[in-house]
């Protein structure tokens, strides 16, 4: 996607929003060494002049970062709508012309069939987003689960993966599970529909990043004591070590994915790192580089 | 028959148009790049009569070239075949921006099939007219003269002296339908019933964007027309032979 108009009229307000900032700034600090010089005699006084500046720098700098952060919020927010926008309207206009072709046209019976699956297809897609959606919503306002209830990882892991494996046409075990762990080895207290959301969300990206050569691998094991990590391994396009962090914040996406042809919403990861917290644990990612793949876990307490 | 080229990167959309088109007696072939579509379309700089094909439907949103940058650079290689946008971004600035790069249509997504099927027969039926091979003529002349410039309808360009400039399908039925109401004061609402064919939904602005287009081939000065009046409130006029 190329950057549209009004993404033109952000940088520049950017950059503008910038400009006034540090001139201000100058204006102050310029300001505060000519009363320093005027007033270098007198210590009280100069004292008070130059903490009265000190405050008046830092709040200017401050305003100034706040309104840039504020500006790229915005920017991303823009690009989340484009890409909902995209995500909803693609499969509807597919079904939609689906359906007025079974309408207007005789086809054959196998043809027929093809169409019906290619509209299952679809609706499930839609679904995909919608509940991407309103689970974002969801887990991004309570802090807490509301009835938590014991929760077997390894089974979850095995729905996830099962599921991913039928989304993406996967047949050769390209997603795999490292050391079988035993069912109700690891049991967290939780929300299960979260929890499975959670990983699914991992399970996904690892295969949607992966390009074409899928290779996946899925392991759950116990840290130290108390916790218990389902980290997901790929050998896709990998993340820069400055991009760490930031891919879990909502609506982020990958500039390298804005190019390529992943869909998606900047949702996900941000629903994962949310899940961990409130089930009282964490979510972080490692890459050895950009081409060089990546792995995320999700961190949680074990049922005491 | 008339051969369609469908720039379309999701596979599904890409495939219930090719059914359809096929089934209405069209060849129609898929690209899923913009990259790709370009260099179906355009031969190393140097357009080869549309490469064949009569109109393209193009996605805006593309891996990589969006559909705005590929109709840019198809008027910019002097590729004129009739494009009509398909896109979820129904957004008026965003038709208005694909108006601006050059497309003759645009389409949001989800569609009805019966009006996608409609208007690309509308694009090929004034493509038809403007090349003066059908039966269904709409002007008399294929050739008109005007101030020192000389129009050719039939190839679609704009002679002045030496210099050609050549015209989007739409410039030139646009200037054509002026040119038959020379004298008349013509409203938007008409221009865009009588050239786009659409009755509701589309901004009016979309025929100033071609006016101004227009304007910047044949007037001496854009700003101060005086061949392409505007008729304040109401819409435009065109004047063959100014008084001063």
């Amino acid at each position: 996607m190329r950057m549209d108009r009004s993404g033109g009229n952000r940088r520049r307000s950017v950059v503008l929003a910038g400009l006034l900032g540090v001139g201000l700034i100058a204006v102050a600090v310029v300001l505060n060494i000519s009363f320093i010089v005027n007033y270098w005699r007198t210590g009280l006084l100069l004292l008070l002049g130059v903490l009265s500046f000190v405050v008046l720098v830092g709040g200017l700098a401050l305003n100034t970062a706040f309104l840039i952060r504020e500006i790229r919020r915005s920017e991303q927010h823009d690009a989340f709508i484009h890409a909902v926008t995209h995500e909803l309207k693609t499969p509807l206009a597919s079904i939609k012309l689906y359906l007025q072709t079974l309408r207007q046209r005789e086809l054959p019976a196998d043809t027929r069939r093809g169409i019906i699956d290619t509209m299952l297809d679809d609706s499930d897609r839609l679904q995909r987003t919608i509940d991407q959606i309103l689970l974002a919503g969801k887990t991004g306002t309570a802090r807490r689960v509301d009835n938590p209830t014991d929760v077997d990882l390894t089974e979850v892991v095995g729905e996830c993966i099962s599921l991913a494996g039928k989304r993406h046409n996967l047949v050769n075990g390209e997603v795999e599970v490292i050391g079988r762990p035993a069912h109700g080895e690891f049991v967290v207290q939780g929300d299960r529909e979260e929890l499975v959301a959670a990983v699914t969300n991992l399970v996904d990206n690892a295969v949607k990043y992966s390009g074409d050569r899928v290779r996946v691998a899925v392991n759950v094991a116990k840290i130290g004591a108390r916790r218990v990590a389902v980290s997901v391994r790929d050998q896709g396009m990998g993340i820069t070590s400055h991009e760490l962090k930031r891919v879990f914040r909502r609506f982020y996406r990958l500039p390298a994915a804005l190019h390529s042809r992943v869909r998606g919403t900047g949702l996900g990861l941000s629903i994962v790192l949310a899940v961990a917290r409130r089930h009282g644990g964490r979510a972080y990612a490692d890459s050895r580089g950009f081409e060089r793949g990546s792995t995320f876990t999700l961190e949680l307490p074990l049922k005491s | 028959m008339s051969r369609v080229l469908i720039v379309e990167d999701e596979d599904h959309l890409a495939a219930g148009l090719k059914l359809n088109l096929e089934a209405e007696g069209y060849a129609a072939d898929v690209e899923d790049t913009g990259e790709a579509a370009l260099a179906r379309l355009v031969d190393g700089g140097a357009p080869a009569a549309g490469r064949g094909f009569d109109v393209v439907l193009l996605d805006v949103m593309l891996p990589g070239l969006d559909g705005f940058e590929v109709v840019r650079r198809l008027r910019a290689a002097r590729q004129f075949v009739p494009v009509m946008l398909l896109t979820a971004r129904s957004h008026t600035d965003d038709v208005l921006r694909g108006f601006e790069a050059g497309a003759d249509d645009y389409l949001p997504k989800p569609f009805d099939l019966s009006i996608l099927l409609a208007r690309i027969r509308g694009l090929l039926r004034r493509r038809r007219w403007l090349r003066g091979d059908g039966t269904e003529r709409a002007v008399d002349a294929d050739e008109y003269s005007f101030a020192g410039r000389r129009v050719d309808f039939r190839n679609q360009v704009l002679r002045r002296g030496r210099a050609e400039q050549p015209l989007t399908l739409m410039e030139a039925t646009l200037l054509r339908y002026l040119v038959q109401h020379a004298g008349e004061t013509v409203s938007r609402r008409t221009l865009l019933e009588e050239v786009w064919g659409v009755r509701q939904d589309t901004d009016t602005r979309t025929v100033d964007n071609f006016v101004a287009r227009l304007r910047r081939y044949l007037e001496a000065e854009p700003a101060h027309p005086r061949h392409l009046l505007t008729v304040r409130g109401v819409g435009y006029r065109f004047v063959a032979e100014p008084d001063r």
